[in-house]
């Protein structure tokens, strides 16, 4: 991967009304990369977004490009181009018209219009609907013209404010390869920003997980899924089981009653910590052959694997597997070392982990935030 | 930081241009003298009067329950309606329907207005009533034209309203009635309140579509307003228009902060708040109009309704030094309420309702149009024979019985004076006017008097006057008025020219209508009662007018320093030359014999000298200021007093041939050949141009042809854009813009403006 | 649902036809009744030959020319505020619209009456002037007094419309433009310009047509000078008593109106949307 840094992120803060959104951030991101800020609702991700865009001028901090500081150039003078969440096509103009918008600001030739503004179109896979009123389109093909509309200017960096978020799943999983494959045929920096996890992990290079206007963890998707840093990363990316657990020594943990083996060492004696272990890890055993026993509350059956609820200890586990157990069945738990994941104590412990209230609620929640977000 | 300072004062600017003329009229409304051009220092004077003005305040009562009435009524209508349309399945019938209720509002004004008209004067001629136009037509008219805006803002919230939501609700076990009430209802109600409110100012606004389909006694403020404009506002329409203006502002601060907080929090009490003042709101205006309709008929009222010239009554108005006049009306209530009282022996209350009518067309053209329901009206000498010809006013009583009938007649009797000897036909000329001298009165003469002219004496030199020809003189152009009625502008010409006013020949007309053309370009501007206004504030220099209304200018004038002066017009032989007019009171024939009574009431009380009730017949003399045929008012030792000598101005060119020019100079009623030229040369002379100036007409071409480029430049530019990729293209499809038409949208913005004035939700 | 309709859902629209067949459908007629025909009421065309007069014909003109140029003018006063009216905070937005509102409710006569008393050669504006020692300027009974009125009375037409649609315009667009490249004034002029057309149009409706008809304004700020077709129509039926020549200048002036609306609404159908 190219090392160069495109776009540099100093100690970069923003309040609006007293409220802290942007927490001294700093974030460096490098050409050809596709970065993804991922988060839930009142992050800040989008803010950080608008402010590389020049939407948002930060209260502290520099915004660099190619190492010049960018704070007061204006948004059309930065070689970033931006797909806005809900694409903000222009209404009066055609889907031909909408990708020639910017090639028109620059009095470019309409020979050189018509090939770019093609290509473009074959890109996106969206040949022959030049004439088309872009009101009239399906959410994924208004999606592609957005796209189409941002990279037509070559920019150095585009800018994606969730932009898949008003589509189906069907539709999201298909974009997302296409987004990836166009990136990786114009070797533009993508920044993306989701609050979808899974979207963040299987089309980026480097994830950047924000909670309360700071950056959490900045890593590939497989550290950050692997070695989430604190309880927060842990419970975003994907489900886990976060206990509390006590580092007997390196490489021994005790959670739940039990001594374990683990791959984790550097921690003080006897220091709490938390232990994350994702529900796929785990394998159910007979009861004598476990090191965790429990009695099973209840059995989800989620396609590919069952979804099982354990108490133990007065904790919930979840376990996905593909092996059905009948609830109130006593039940072992194996977990290899390799399974455990140690994480030192955070502001977010104690906040996540335990399945008791688990509930899809909690989704719904953000989407409410996520909303008054947007109208900011 | 630049541009925004910009923004801001162009926000101040234009603030300031629209309410530069507000702040004029709130200022002048504190004005301690009349005048609506200069300020004389602080005063309520203008408020106080207000109050005491019959008049206006009965106006602002029509005017409310019309605003009322019609918004009830067009709220009812047209929420139904818009429930109906909803449910429609027929598009082209909802279509049409749609179409047919936007036409008030897309069409001007004032092609609503005549197009009613025209109907109510044609049902009129069918079912050959006088009386169409009144108080029901204008009604009528209201409601056509607030429907659309009712309709419109209920319609959304029906298309709005879930239709999950009645079914649901009677799954829930409402029935059909319980669920409009319980869940419908609340839910289009917003749009019901908007809709009433809309239409509610609308209709408390509306002047032009009330303009020609008002009829008599019934004047609503707007209208009232227009009368007054033609004369001389005085400032206590501007302290109304204040008020108005207080009470609208804090009602709208009301609405906006209290909007504000509703948005906040609100609780289920301030809910059944909320319904309690909208329901009491409702209530209080339903009772406000009931009320004003029942107070009315407790007790038994007579009502004497008067259509008279502008300012030609005494009405109780104060003079500069804050003396308050005799209110005739007034007094003619109380007089006539206690007599009747007395007569019937139960209390009866006598209401006069006081109209006015800037000119002698006007009035006709009211009358002819069937706006019946006058008592009393007060035409000039021509107008009464044209009325009298085409049977539009009664006889009052035949000539042996008229002095049983008007107790006062005999006060127009004139009495030699001392040593001098008069022909009987001198004693009775005003009794047996020209044009009612036959077997029948059917006038009773109120005042008479002479066309002069008059002008400024601080600007005119003393040789150019003397003639008619003042008024063709280049040397004042631009500081000439003329009359604006035909007979009185081409009067001034035909004095001029020596032809004769009645019947001029073919070839006179068009010398006449010649010589009003040529005057055209040098004449600043054609009015009646603006006159006062212009001359007293020296806007203008030269008027021709009447003697009366010349003294009360004058006497205006003198308090703001400018000197008016008037005289007679004479021809090169010396002589006299102008027109001699009286104004009398008549009875229009549609009166029937019960109000006839109280119209001969309300005559004999304008020939009264009777102190007991402020000498009606004197305080109008000395408050119009025209001659008067009364000789208990000519011979008025104090009148005389008042007049301090100008009496001579009023009185004196007519006293000695008094017959002869009336014989001469009056206006007489032109046969219809005569009266139709007349009206077609006024027509022709009004619309011949005066003042060509290419410039607006240039200005607007370019403008015209820029913008016409513009578009054309837009098109081409966008064929040669689409030139590359128009034809390749394989899918057209049309623009979306087309499933929401846009006259649907303009309609949507058309409304959300007036609502928005109405209310801001 | 078997979707029966109850007799309320039927007769609901019934009140409203009836009336506007009589009071709306009726009164069209007549006007094209009277239009047609003498006073003896026999068909003649005699009415709208009349019209074809030079005299008539000016008037027309003039009233097409002042009309225009007062919706001009508007437009142009009136566009900009609206924007800086939708920049403000919602709460300045909402005084600020009340602001423009509030002078609708004084009766327009009142307000053109004060001002003449502004505008007069001894008015309240020239004697500023004189104390400044600018020397009176003659303004009342102008051809530009006429167009003041007209301008002064139906400005709050065209503000409000058009801020009504500018308000709508989704921010996200002005980004969006100014994202691919566009300076501030090409913000405006490609993206908020063309999508506030129907605003415009409708603002454009909103004073042409009242302005085209009016016929107080004229006459007191013009001096009865430059007679208009509202003038002249009401002198038909106020003091000339000419229903039929009334009836045909009005059905003119209908017609002047569709045509006038059509063109406006088919060129913004067609072009308002590309105009970039």
């Amino acid at each position: 991967m190219n090392e160069k840094k495109i776009i540099e992120l100093k100690s970069v803060a923003k309040s609006f009304d007293g409220e802290v959104i942007l927490d001294n951030i700093d974030l460096d991101v490098y050409e050809k990369e596709f970065i993804t800020l991922l988060g839930p609702s009142g992050c800040g991700k989008t803010t950080t977004l608008r402010i590389i865009a020049g939407f948002v001028t930060p209260d502290n901090g520099d915004v660099m490009f190619d190492g010049v500081k960018i704070n007061n150039v204006p948004p059309y003078k930065r070689s970033v181009n931006t797909v806005f969440q809900k694409y903000a096509l222009f209404p009066h103009l055609n889907v031909y018209e909408n990708i020639a918008f910017a090639l028109r600001l620059n009095k470019v030739s309409e020979e050189e219009i018509y090939e770019r503004v093609e290509e473009m179109l074959a890109m996106v896979n969206l040949k022959g609907f030049e004439k088309r009123d872009v009101n009239l389109l399906s959410g994924g093909q208004q999606q592609r013209v957005a796209i189409a509309r941002a990279l037509i200017n070559k920019p150095r960096v585009l800018l994606l404010d969730e932009p898949l978020g008003a589509l189906d799943l069907k539709l999201r999983k298909d974009m997302q390869n296409e987004l990836k494959n166009i990136q990786r045929k114009t070797g533009i920096t993508f920044i993306y920003v989701t609050h979808d996890q899974e979207e963040a992990l299987s089309m980026s290079d480097t994830v950047v997980v924000m909670a309360n206007g700071k950056i959490q963890q900045i890593g590939t998707p497989t550290d950050i899924y692997n070695e989430p840093e604190n309880a927060f990363v842990a419970d975003f990316i994907g489900e886990s089981n976060i206990i509390d657990g006590v580092m007997l020594d390196d490489y021994r943990v005790k959670f739940s009653g039990h001594e374990f083996n683990c791959l984790d060492k550097g921690f003080a004696k006897n220091e709490a910590i938390d232990a994350v272990v994702r529900p796929e890890d785990v394998d159910v055993v007979e009861p004598e052959k476990g090191m965790l026993c429990g009695i099973v509350d209840s059995v989800t059956f989620k396609g590919v694997h069952y979804e099982t609820i354990v108490t133990i200890n007065n904790f919930k586990w979840m376990i996905q597997s593909t092996d059905y157990v009948a609830p109130s069945q006593k039940i072992g738990l194996y977990i290899e070392p390799d399974a455990i994941h140690i994480m030192k104590k955070s502001e977010f412990s104690d906040m996540f982990g335990d399945y008791s209230s688990f509930s899809d609620e909690l989704e719904h929640l953000s989407d409410i935030t996520e909303e008054e977000e947007e109208r900011e | 930081m630049k541009r925004k300072a910009a923004s801001n004062i162009y926000t101040v600017l234009v603030f300031i241009f629209l309410y530069m003329p507000i702040a004029v009229l709130i200022l002048f409304s504190f004005n301690s003298s009349s005048s609506t051009g200069r300020f004389d220092g602080f005063s309520l004077r203008w408020y106080r009067e207000l109050f005491s003005d019959a008049a206006t305040m009965n106006a602002l009562k029509n005017t409310l329950i019309l605003a009322v009435l019609s918004s009830i009524i067009a709220t009812v209508i047209g929420t139904l309606a818009a429930y109906g349309i909803n449910k429609m399945k027929n598009r082209h019938l909802k279509g049409g329907i749609t179409a047919v209720t936007n036409v008030p509002m897309m069409n001007p004004e004032i092609v609503t207005g005549i197009s009613m008209m025209l109907l109510f004067v044609f049902v009129g001629g069918i079912i050959n009533s006088k009386t169409v136009l009144g108080f029901g037509t204008v009604l009528i008219a209201h409601v056509t034209f607030n429907l659309p805006y009712v309709i419109l803002s209920v319609m959304p919230k029906f298309k709005q309203m879930d239709k999950h939501l009645p079914e649901a609700a009677l799954d829930l076990g409402c029935t059909p009635m319980q669920s409009f009430l319980k869940v419908e209802l609340p839910q289009i109600l917003p749009g019901i309140i908007s809709g009433f409110i809309m239409a509610f100012t609308l209709s408390l606004d509306d002047f032009i579509i009330s303009y020609f389909t008002v009829g008599s006694g019934f004047e609503t403020l707007p209208i009232r307003i227009y009368s007054m404009t033609k004369k001389r506002v005085t400032p206590d329409m501007y302290a109304l228009s204040t008020l108005i203006f207080v009470v609208i502002m804090i009602l709208l601060l009301l609405s906006n902060i209290s909007g504000d907080k509703e948005k906040k929090t609100l609780t289920l009490k301030q809910k059944k708040r909320r319904k309690i003042a909208i329901i009491s709101t409702f209530s209080v205006i339903a009772a406000t109009t009931l009320g004003l309709f029942i107070g009315t008929s407790f007790t038994e009222v007579v009502t004497v309704n008067v259509y008279n010239w502008g300012e030609y009554i005494s009405d109780g108005g104060e003079d500069e030094d804050g003396v308050a006049s005799v209110d005739v009306n007034k007094e003619f209530e109380k007089y006539y309420s206690k007599y009747l009282s007395e007569q019937k022996g139960r209390k009866i209350k006598v209401k006069v309702n006081y109209t006015t009518y800037a000119s002698n067309e006007d009035l006709y053209a009211k009358l002819k149009a069937g706006a019946g329901g006058y008592d009393v009206i007060v035409p000039s000498d021509y107008m009464i024979e044209r009325l009298i010809a085409e049977g539009l006013i009664q006889p009052i009583a035949s000539r042996e019985e008229i002095t049983n009938v008007i107790k006062n007649y005999d006060y127009l009797l004139r009495e030699p004076s001392d040593g001098e000897t008069m022909t009987k036909e001198e004693t009775e000329i005003f009794q047996k006017p020209f044009y009612d001298n036959g077997e029948d009165v059917y006038s009773v003469m109120y005042t008479y008097g002479v066309v002069g002219i008059i002008y400024n004496a601080d600007h005119v030199s003393e040789e150019d006057i003397g003639g008619w020809d003042l008024l063709w003189n280049e040397k004042y152009k631009g500081k000439i008025l003329q009359f604006n009625n035909a007979r009185d502008a081409f009067g001034t010409a035909m004095y001029k020219l020596g032809v004769n006013v009645n019947d001029p020949t073919a070839e006179q007309w068009q010398d006449v209508l010649n010589e009003l053309i040529k005057q055209k370009p040098i004449v600043q501007s054609y009015v009646m009662d603006e006159v006062f206004n212009k001359m007293e504030s020296g806007e203008a220099w030269i008027a021709p007018y009447y003697a009366g209304d010349a003294l009360s200018m004058i006497y205006q004038a003198e308090d703001r320093n400018i000197n008016l002066g008037f005289y007679y017009p004479q021809n090169e032989e010396g002589e006299t030359v102008t027109n001699v007019f009286a104004d009398a009171m008549c009875i229009p024939a549609d009166v029937s014999e019960e109000q006839k009574a109280h119209a001969i009431a309300y005559i004999d009380f304008m020939l009264s000298v009777d102190e007991n009730y402020g000498s009606p017949a004197i305080a109008n003399a000395e408050y119009i200021y025209y001659a008067s045929p009364n000789r208990m008012v000519y011979t008025n030792s104090s009148y005389l007093e008042t007049l301090d000598g100008d009496e001579e101005i009023i009185y004196a060119p007519i006293e000695n041939n008094i017959d002869e020019l009336f014989n001469t100079y009056a206006y007489r009623n032109l046969s219809s050949k005569n009266l139709a030229t007349l009206n077609s040369n006024w027509e022709t002379l009004k619309v011949e141009s005066s003042s060509f100036n290419g410039t607006i007409y240039i200005i607007s071409a370019v403008i015209a042809i820029a913008i016409i480029a513009f578009i054309v430049f837009i098109a081409v530019r966008r064929k040669y854009r689409r030139k590359l990729y128009w034809e390749q293209s394989p899918i057209a499809i049309k623009k979306a813009s087309k499933n929401t038409p846009s006259d649907d949208l303009s309609d949507t913005v058309t409304i959300a403006i007036k609502r928005s004035k109405s209310n801001k939700d | 649902m078997n979707n029966k309709k109850s007799l309320l859902q039927r007769a609901a629209a019934a009140p409203h036809i009836v009336w506007s067949v009589l009071f709306i459908i009726a009164p069209l007629i007549f006007v094209i009744y009277y239009a047609f025909t003498d006073s003896e009421g026999s068909f003649t065309m005699e009415n709208i030959k009349n019209l074809a007069q030079p005299s008539y014909l000016e008037i027309f003109l003039r009233s097409l020319c002042f009309a225009f140029l007062a919706t001009i003018i508007c437009l142009i006063i009136a566009y900009p505020i609206a924007y800086f009216i939708t920049k403000a905070s919602p709460k300045t937005q909402k005084i600020l619209i009340m602001l423009v509102m509030l002078p609708m409710w004084m009766n327009f006569l009142i307000r053109t009456y004060s001002w003449m008393a502004l505008l007069e050669d001894s008015g309240i504006i020239n004697t500023v002037l004189k104390l400044l020692g600018l020397g009176p300027i003659h303004m009342i009974n102008t051809e530009g007094a006429v167009i003041l009125g007209m301008v002064y009375n139906f400005l709050p037409y065209m503000i409000l419309p058009i801020h009504s649609v500018l308000s709508k315009i989704d921010t996200r667009l002005m980004e969006a433009a100014s994202d691919l490249g566009c300076n501030h004034f090409q913000v405006i002029t490609k993206v908020v310009f063309p999508l506030s057309i129907p605003g415009i149009i409708s603002g454009i409706t909103m004073v042409f047509v009242p302005s085209i008809s009016t016929f107080y304004i004229s006459q007191k700020l013009g001096g009865g000078n430059f007679d208009l077709i509202g003038d002249t129509i009401e002198r038909q039926f106020q003091t000339a008593y000419n229903y039929n020549l009334g009836a045909a200048m009005s059905f003119i002036l209908m017609i002047l109106i569709i045509i006038s609306m059509t063109i406006m609404n088919k060129y913004a159908d067609d072009d308002g949307g590309v105009i970039i």
